[in-house]
């Protein structure tokens, strides 16, 4: 593998390497990708660490994120900020924790994060609400979400306070088999 | 000692003002309840504590990328205080996850079809992309197992054939009449004729059993290839590689399925938190998947409410329901029994009237084809019928049509091979007048071998004509009459749906007569490699313009491990004939390797008694019971110690989950009695 790149210095790939999932090509793909959402803001060269944030309106619409009723909340929770805007740190980390190779506590810990609308740590029926409508398109009625968002609390709710923590999610998830390849983008 | 990163306070975690301004963290980021402190004082001298968030770790760790790298730092800072010992170790592990790393890079640039499984992946989901997975596994499998069988027996038979002599059959007896060879002129349709029912020219190739000769090639007595016996351990081989290669590949399927435990609670918030796929592409296809969700919410409340129907039941109607449950079943099993009549009739009508020629001959040929193809089609679209009057819920539904499916396919064939094996052998009997000389039926057989390859190879390829008959003459005019034709007749038939379990079983079917035709044809693997490559295409092509995607979904990774069971099944299928061949059935005289002994099975003990002496007192020691015996034991206490081991492993986490129960229900007592207290103290 030659050194022929001048984006990044070596360290600086090697600490890429070391803080996310993916290999050298991979980085480089990715910055590329990250790099065509702003060619004029992003420079070619990363060495210095210039001080680069993409807003939320150029992530959300990737290919990948475009059409994902989450996508405002998946950038809120790997930004920087909070807010949706994204440096290249934020960036590979987010796609990192979505590829193949992260673990499952890993992806368990951001899912929860994701689902957590009003950021209090906890899962609460509100929180339930909000995530039963992005994933059916407001198509059941309110009778219908109620009763579910009682059945999933009644189903993970560990201890009992009527709201789901990170304990009771983790918990949860380990029992679903699908869960690694489900909280997974392609890219 | 005070290093830059020192925490000012108790561990909400922002790092002091030394810091760049871009470290600080926005409360969504980092909040102090969940987050596993750490703890940056551990002393540098502590080397387990260091050496613990080894650089593997630091990835798995769920904080901001840049505090990632700040811990990398302080590590990196610590390395020269560890003894030289350690840190060669600590280097050695690097260069060796390296490797790993440029390996796994390499190995994923040469990954079959990655791209199209993707896109097949992000628009159909994960069900329709395990079928496809699953055909890749079988394109791989076949294709290594015939550069076995090219390497270690056509090739070698080439190269002899044109070195050595060949063998004439000189000999006159009864038994040795074969000339696979047509007399006379061969009219030009012929050729394809033969082509199709691998006769004539094909018979006499490389294609077929008796082709391949039982000379030994000896140049000057050095060069020796035994090929009858590489022949044979090839054959043995190409079974075991394929018991490895499945037994491995259910490994890594099972893995998920044991570490979750298979339990059916928690339904809902399953579907909640891990029903959406984020690898979905597109904006029809995200439409669909809420679609599905939905339609998924909606099944499981159905399903609710027809359960409190089902409990509140009146006897007498109960009655009624399970008398015709059975019925049904009955029903089924007679179905399924008329099925393998008529392919035991069919076959018996082919093998009866195979001199005529022409087309009809043709037709006569393929008739035990084409009965077990329409009863393969027939039967599932019956017992579908009687599905929906027995009245199962959903899921038990999807079994049993499987079960049937399953059962169908494989007796089906199972009957084919038991009507051949009669016929070859007189119904087993050795006296009967037919079989008295050769101990085979020598007259309709005069080499048996090739006839049950021909079988095989006729079941492939009627089974790839068939596909691609179908998808011109059924799936694109289906969907040119829906897309094109309003009217209340189409919108009921609608774009056809890409059935994941039917498919599956006929890459079964398929792999099956592969395996069971392999001994006797030993270029049907790489036939079956084209078929199954094309078969890819075929169906991905299907898939993209004639299918919509489906409603109910398959569940994918406890699927893969059914596809293997079941395509285990198949094995032990194909296992039996080949031992039933190799240890019972006397071999053709007038063709293939194994000429002039009575069975397969005794070339082995034959070409024993050649090997040297040492050898031959070696390999007695290792079958005698003083070797067995000892490693019978040993192999029972390994086996004794994993299970131990497990239903350890597996009491642990029971316990562990109840402990954690146990924390929740302590904390609420706390925070119940903290309150009380507050509330008195006031």
């Amino acid at each position: 593998m030659g050194n022929k790149q001048t984006i990044f210095t070596a360290q600086q790939l090697d600490a890429y390497q070391d803080c996310t999932y993916f290999t050298r090509k991979e980085i480089l793909r990715l910055f590329y990708r990250y790099r065509d959402l702003a060619p004029q803001l992003v420079p070619l060269d990363y060495t210095k660490q210039p001080d680069v944030k993409l807003p939320y309106e150029l992530i959300g619409s990737m290919p990948e994120l475009k059409d994902n009723p989450f996508r405002q909340r998946i950038a809120e929770v790997f930004s920087e900020d909070g807010q949706g805007n994204m440096t290249l740190d934020d960036f590979l980390d987010m796609f990192s924790v979505l590829s193949e190779m992260a673990p499952r506590d890993l992806k368990a810990y951001y899912a929860f994060k994701i689902y957590d609308f009003n950021n209090d740590d906890f899962l609460c029926k509100s929180d339930l609400e909000k995530t039963l409508n992005k994933l059916t398109r407001n198509e059941l009625t309110e009778e219908e979400v109620r009763m579910v968002c009682e059945k999933v609390i009644d189903e993970a709710d560990l201890d009992n306070d009527g709201r789901l923590s990170l304990e009771d999610f983790q918990h949860m998830i380990v029992r679903a088999p699908d869960f690694l390849s489900t909280f997974h983008i392609r890219i | 000692m005070s290093s830059p990163l020192d925490r000012s306070d108790s561990g909400n975690g922002f790092y002091s003002d030394q810091e760049s301004l871009r470290l600080r963290r926005a409360p969504s980021r980092m909040s102090n309840q969940n987050y596993p402190q750490y703890n940056w004082r551990s002393n540098p001298s502590d080397d387990e504590v260091g050496n613990a968030e080894s650089p593997r770790e630091l990835r798995t760790l769920a904080r901001p990328m840049a505090q990632k790298k700040a811990l990398r730092q302080v590590q990196q800072m610590r390395m020269p205080v560890s003894t030289s010992a350690k840190s060669w170790t600590h280097n050695k592990t690097k260069s060796l996850h390296k490797l790993k790393s440029n390996f796994r890079e390499f190995l994923y640039f040469f990954s079959l079809w990655r791209k199209s499984l993707q896109k097949i992946g992000g628009n159909f989901g994960g069900g329709v992309e395990s079928y496809f997975l699953f055909l890749r596994f079988l394109v791989v499998l076949n294709f290594v197992s015939f550069l076995l069988i090219a390497g270690f027996v056509i090739v070698p038979s080439l190269v002899f054939r044109s070195a050595g002599t060949s063998l004439n059959s000189t000999d006159d007896g009864p038994c040795m009449k074969y000339n696979p060879n047509p007399q006379g002129l061969v009219v030009f349709y012929e050729f394809f004729l033969h082509l199709l029912s691998g006769q004539g020219f094909m018979e006499d190739s490389l294609m077929f059993y008796g082709y391949y000769n039982n000379n030994t090639a000896m140049e000057e007595g050095r060069l020796f290839y035994n090929l009858p016996l590489a022949y044979l351990f090839t054959a043995v081989f190409y079974f075991a590689f394929c018991l490895c290669c499945i037994i491995a590949h259910m490994g890594t399927a099972a893995r998920v399925v044991v570490a979750t435990g298979g339990s059916t609670m928690g339904n809902y918030s399953l579907i909640v938190f891990t029903g959406w796929d984020y690898g979905c592409l597109g904006d029809q296809a995200t439409k669909l998947k809420q679609k599905n969700i939905y339609y998924r919410l909606q099944v499981d409340l159905e399903e609710e409410r027809i359960k409190k129907q089902a409990a509140s039941l009146t006897p007498w109607r109960r009655v009624a329901l399970y008398s015709l449950r059975v019925l049904m079943f009955l029903i089924s099993i007679g179905l399924i029994v008329a099925a393998f009549y008529g392919i035991f009739v069919a076959t018996e009508f082919s093998q009866k009237n195979n001199e005529k020629t022409g087309i009809l001959g043709l037709f006569i040929e393929y008739l035990p084809s084409m009965v077990i193809t329409a009863g393969n089609f027939l039967v599932p679209l019956l017992c579908d019928q009687i599905a929906l009057i027995e009245k199962y819920s959903p899921s038990v539904t999807v079994v049993v049509a499987l079960l049937r499916a399953v059962v169908l396919r494989m007796v089906s064939l199972g009957v084919l091979l038991f009507t051949l094996w009669s016929q070859i052998t007189c119904d087993g009997n050795t006296e009967a007048m037919d079989c008295k000389m050769c101990q085979y039926n020598v007259d309709k057989y005069p080499c048996w071998e090739t006839r049950v390859g021909q079988e095989m190879y006729k079941l492939t390829l009627f089974d790839l004509l068939v596909t691609i008959a179908l998808l011109v003459l059924v799936e694109f005019p289906r969907r040119m009459v829906v897309d094109n034709w309003s009217s209340k007749l189409s919108q009921l038939v609608g774009r056809q749906e890409f059935v994941v379990p039917s498919n599956v079983l006929g890459l079964v079917y398929g792999q099956t007569v592969v395996w069971t035709g392999a001994l006797f044809c030993p270029l049907l693997p790489l036939i079956n490699t084209v078929k199954f490559v094309f078969l890819f295409y075929c169906k991905k092509i299907t898939l993209f313009y004639n299918c919509r995607p489906a409603l109910k979904t398959f569940r994918s990774t406890t699927s893969t491990f059914f596809f293997l069971v079941v395509l285990l099944f198949g094995w032990i299928l194909s296992l039996v004939v080949m031992i039933y061949s190799l240890a019972v059935i006397h071999p053709s005289m007038a063709c293939g390797p194994f000429r002039f002994i009575p069975t397969m099975w005794q070339i082995v003990p034959n070409s024993f008694y050649s090997l040297s002496k040492v050898t031959q007192e070696f390999l007695f020691f290792i079958g005698s019971q003083a070797f067995s015996i000892p490693l019978f034991a040993l192999s029972c206490v390994v086996m004794f110690y994993f299970i131990a081991l497990a239903s350890i492993y597996g009491r642990s986490v029971a316990m562990l989950k109840a402990q954690l129960k146990l924390k929740g229900h302590d904390k609420q007592f706390l925070v119940k009695q903290i309150e009380k207290m507050k509330s008195s103290s006031l």
